[in-house]
C-alpha cells in the first residue's frame, strides 16, 4: 500500500500526460496560485491564493465599500498576470447604483486592461450567482467578481460549494464581493474584510500608493491574522506597509493647511 | 353589433348575420337602429384590439408564406410565389388558408392572383378564388370601380359620369381620364392589369436560410422542441457550409395548433454553424422565458431561420494553446440570450476630456476593437482616475478655501469626512462648443484622502466668481 501522497502525485503525473495526449494546454488543469510578493502573507497562505477557488471580499465598514473593491479588483489584476485572459465583473443594477459603476480609464490605470474587462448586469442577486458559474466554467478567463448585495445571504454553503466545484474544474479564479460582512459559512477558499488605511504621502506631501488593512478571518491553508499592504499600481503588486500612520513632515512655521499638489 | 363615434353621431360599423338578416347595416346611425329595435346588443368599436388581432393573423400566416403585409383594417396580403406547391397548388392553398381561419372563428374571403390590386379586387368585391395568369383582364371587367382601391370621390365622380365597372373605363382612352380624374385612377388600372408592379410591404425582412418541420401530431415538451431545434440547425449548417457562411441572428418560430406563434431570438456576437451551440442557445432562451412560452395544446410547425448571416472560414484547429477567443464569445452569447444583449458590456473610448463621456460601456457585440487607455499627465503614486464613477455626481456640501482650495471637510450620503490629503486641481472644462446656452462650467477635480484613508474623486463645479458666485461640490467617482 503506497502512502496517499505518492498516490496523488502519481495521480498528477497521469493527468499531466493524459492532458499532453490530448492536446490540451497544460494551463487548464494545474494553475499557479496567485501570489502575493509579500513572504508573510504568502507563507499563511500556503504560496499564494488558490488558483482554482472562490474567494470572499467585504468591507469592514459601508465607509470602505471603495477600498473593498480596490481590492477585489487588485487581486484580479495579480490573477490576470499569473494567467492572462478576461476579466468579467457581474453585479446588480442596485449595486452599481450603490457604488458607481466600474470605470474604464481607472480599471486601466489601476492594474487591468479595460479591453479585457467584460461587465455583466444582471436583474437579480440569484442571476449573479448563474452568471458566475457560466463564467467560472469558461476557458479564457482570468478572473470573475461577482457583486452582490448588503451581506450576501443568497451566497450560501450550497452556492458556494457549487461555485467552487465549478472554479476547480478549470482552475479559474471567483470572488465574490459582499456590501457587508457576514458570519455566514461558506465554501470559499478565504473570507478577506478589507477597510482602508491611511497611506503614507510621497515626497511632495501628495497622495501615496492605497493601502489596505486586511483582515483574514477565514483560512482553509493556515492561520488567519491582519495585514496591511499597499498596492502599487504601476508595478501592478503588492507591497508590505509595516509602517502605521503617515510620515508627514509637521509644519512647524507654516499655516496649518492639509498639505496640497497643485496640478503642473 | 359594434358602434363607433364617427362625427359627433354613434354609427354603426359592423353587423353580424341576425343583425344583417333584419335589415341593419353599417353605416347606420345606432339611435335610428335603437328605434327599430330596441332589444340590440351594441360593442363599442376597439380599433386597437382589432389591430392585435389583424397582427396575430398575420403572425400565423406565416406559416404560408414569409412574405405577410397588413392591410388595414381587415386585410392581409400574402406573396406567394414559390410557396404554392408545398401545399399542393394554389387552390389547395387557398383552400387550407380558408379552412383553418374559419376554424379559428375567423370569416375569410380568399383570392389568389399574379397582381396585387386584383387579387384585392376579386377578393373584397368578387366571389374570392384562383385566377389563372393569363385571366386577369377578363377576371377584372365585371368587378365594380371601388375594387380598384380608389378614392370614394372618385368613385362617385365615375358614377355620374355612368362609367360602373372596370369594363366601362377600360374602354374609355386613358388621356382623357388621366386628365380629369388624375393619374391615380390609370395607375390603379396599371397594377391591376400587371402593366406596373407592385410589391407588398411585408412585416419582417427575409430571412436567408429557413429550415422547417411540420408535425401531424403537435409535440410540446421542451426537450422535443431543443431536439428538432437541433436537426433543423443541422440542415441549416449544411447549407451555410456551402456558401461559407455562419449565422449572427437566428429566429425561431413556433406555430401553435390554437393559431398563436411564439417567436424566439437568439443573436451571436460571432458567426456560429454548430447545431449544437445553437440548440444551447435556444435552450438559454427558453428557460429564461419560463412560463411565457407555454405550448398550450402544443406546436405543429417549427421553424427556424438564419436573419442575418455572415461570412464564416474555415479555422484550422491548431496544436498548443490557442487564446480561447471564441469561448469568451460563447459566454458572451450565453449571456447574452438569458439576461438581453444589452447586459453584456465592453469599455470603448471616445476622445474627449469630459470623465463620463471619456469611456462609456456598450454592448459587448458591438465593440468591435479594443480599447486604450489615453496616458495621463497627472499619475503619481495613485492613480489619477478612480475606480468606480456615478452615472450622476451626487451632490455634497463641502468647505474649502476660495478661490480655488482643496476642500478641508465635506459630507457625503450624511457622514462627514475630514479631508486628510488633497491632490488638485485637475481643471476640466466643459466642451463650450457643445453647450449653445453658454451654460458650461468649468469642473476642478481634486483626490482626496480622508483620515480613514478612504479616497474620494470631488470636483468644484464652476470657477469662483468667474462663472457663479457659489461653485457647488460633487462626488464623482471613489478610488481604491
Amino acid at each position: 500500500m503506497r502512502a496517499s501522497g505518492a498516490v496523488s502525485e502519481d495521480l498528477a503525473g497521469l493527468r499531466h500526460q493524459i492532458a499532453g495526449l490530448e492536446g490540451r494546454a497544460r494551463y487548464q488543469e494545474i494553475a499557479p496560485a496567485v501570489q502575493f510578493a509579500v513572504p508573510a502573507l504568502d507563507a499563511v497562505l500556503g504560496g499564494g491564493l488558490e488558483p482554482g477557488a472562490v474567494h470572499e471580499v467585504a468591507p469592514a465598514a459601508p465607509l470602505h465599500a471603495g477600498a473593498a473593491t480596490g481590492f477585489a479588483f487588485a487581486l484580479a489584476a495579480l490573477a490576470d498576470r499569473t494567467r492572462p485572459g478576461q476579466t468579467i465583473h457581474i453585479a446588480t443594477g442596485f449595486g452599481t447604483a450603490e457604488t458607481g459603476a466600474p470605470y474604464g480609464l481607472g480599471l486601466s490605470h489601476y492594474g487591468t486592461a479595460m479591453a479585457r474587462v467584460l461587465l455583466v448586469q444582471v436583474p437579480r442577486p440569484i442571476d449573479v450567482l448563474w452568471a458566475m458559474e457560466e463564467a467560472l466554467g469558461c476557458r479564457g478567463v482570468a478572473a470573475v467578481i461577482a457583486m452582490l448585495p448588503s451581506d450576501g445571504a443568497i451566497a450560501d454553503l450550497t452556492a458556494t460549494r457549487r461555485l467552487a466545484l465549478a472554479a476547480r474544474e478549470r482552475a479559474s479564479f471567483g470572488l465574490i464581493l459582499r456590501q457587508r460582512t457576514t458570519a455566514q459559512p461558506s465554501a470559499a477558499a478565504t473570507r478577506w474584510e478589507v477597510a482602508a488605511a491611511p497611506s503614507r504621502a510621497d515626497a511632495f506631501g501628495g497622495l501615496g500608493p492605497a493601502r489596505f488593512a486586511l483582515d483574514l478571518t477565514k483560512n482553509r491553508r493556515g492561520r488567519c491574522g491582519r495585514f496591511v499592504l499597499e498596492w502599487n499600481h504601476h508595478e501592478r503588486a503588492f507591497a508590505d506597509a509595516a509602517l502605521s500612520g503617515r510620515v508627514v513632515a509637521a509644519p512647524v512655521d507654516r499655516p496649518a493647511r492639509p498639505p496640497l499638489r497643485r496640478a503642473g | 353589433m359594434v358602434a363607433a363615434p364617427i362625427k359627433s353621431a354613434l354609427r354603426i360599423t359592423a353587423v353580424d348575420d341576425a343583425a344583417a338578416r333584419l335589415g341593419l347595416n353599417a353605416g347606420m346611425a345606432l339611435a335610428d337602429a335603437r328605434a327599430m329595435y330596441p332589444h340590440l346588443k351594441v360593442a363599442e368599436a376597439d380599433p386597437h384590439a382589432d389591430a392585435l388581432l389583424l397582427e396575430a393573423v398575420a403572425d400565423w400566416c406565416d406559416r404560408y408564406t414569409p412574405l405577410v403585409g397588413l392591410d388595414p383594417p381587415d386585410g392581409l396580403m400574402l406573396d406567394i410565389t414559390g410557396c404554392a406547391h408545398l401545399f399542393g397548388g394554389e387552390a389547395a392553398l387557398c383552400r387550407d388558408l380558408v379552412h383553418r381561419l374559419e376554424a379559428q372563428g375567423l370569416r375569410t374571403r380568399a383570392a389568389i392572383s399574379d397582381t396585387v390590386g386584383c387579387a384585392w379586387g376579386i377578393a373584397r368585391h368578387g366571389k374570392g378564388g384562383v385566377i389563372a395568369p393569363g385571366d386577369t383582364l377578363a377576371a377584372l371587367q365585371p368587378l365594380p370601380l371601388a375594387a380598384l382601391r380608389l378614392a370614394p370621390e372618385t368613385v362617385a365622380a365615375l358614377a355620374q359620369m355612368s362609367l360602373k365597372t372596370v369594363a366601362d373605363v377600360l374602354a374609355r382612352p386613358r388621356a382623357p381620364l388621366a386628365a380629369r380624374f388624375g393619374t391615380d385612377l390609370v395607375r390603379r388600372l396599371d397594377q391591376a392589369l400587371g402593366r406596373e408592379t407592385e410589391s407588398i410591404q411585408p412585416r419582417k425582412p427575409l430571412p436567408c436560410y429557413v429550415a422547417e418541420q411540420r408535425f401531424a401530431e403537435p409535440i410540446a415538451l421542451e426537450a422535443d422542441v431543443l431536439g428538432i431545434l437541433e436537426r433543423l440547425a443541422g440542415q441549416l449548417a449544411a447549407r451555410l457550409e456551402q456558401h461559407g457562411e455562419g449565422a449572427r441572428f437566428l429566429e425561431a418560430v413556433l406555430f401553435r395548433v390554437d393559431g398563436k406563434v411564439l417567436r424566439l431570438s437568439a443573436a451571436t456576437s460571432r458567426p456560429v454553424r454548430d447545431p449544437a451551440l445553437v440548440r444551447r442557445l435556444f435552450a438559454d432562451r427558453l428557460s429564461g422565458l419560463g412560463d411565457e412560452a407555454d405550448p398550450g395544446f402544443g406546436f405543429d410547425l417549427l421553424r427556424l431561420s438564419v436573419v442575418t448571416a455572415e461570412r464564416l472560414d474555415v479555422q484550422q484547429i491548431g496544436f498548443g494553446a490557442d487564446d480561447h477567443g471564441d469561448d469568451v464569445a460563447r459566454l458572451v452569447d450565453r449571456l447574452g440570450v438569458r439576461f438581453g444583449l444589452a447586459s453584456v458590456r465592453r469599455f470603448t473610448t471616445h476622445d474627449t476630456h469630459i470623465p463620463e463621456y471619456a469611456t462609456t460601456a456598450l454592448p459587448a457585440h458591438l465593440v468591435k476593437e479594443e480599447a486604450t487607455a489615453p496616458l495621463l499627465g497627472q499619475d503619481s503614486l495613485a492613480p489619477a482616475r478612480p475606480l468606480h464613477l456615478f452615472a450622476q455626481p451626487e451632490p455634497i456640501e463641502a468647505i474649502a478655501e476660495v478661490p480655488d482650495g482643496p476642500p478641508a471637510r465635506f459630507r457625503w450620503r450624511r457622514v462627514m469626512h475630514e479631508v486628510a490629503v488633497a491632490e488638485g486641481p485637475e481643471r476640466i472644462a466643459m466642451e463650450w462648443w457643445r453647450d449653445a446656452d453658454g451654460r458650461t462650467l468649468t469642473r476642478d477635480y481634486f483626490r482626496v484622502e480622508d483620515r480613514d484613508g478612504a479616497r474620494f474623486w470631488l470636483y468644484r463645479e464652476g470657477l469662483f466668481q468667474r462663472e457663479v458666485t457659489h461653485p457647488r461640490w460633487f462626488l464623482h467617482g471613489l478610488f481604491a
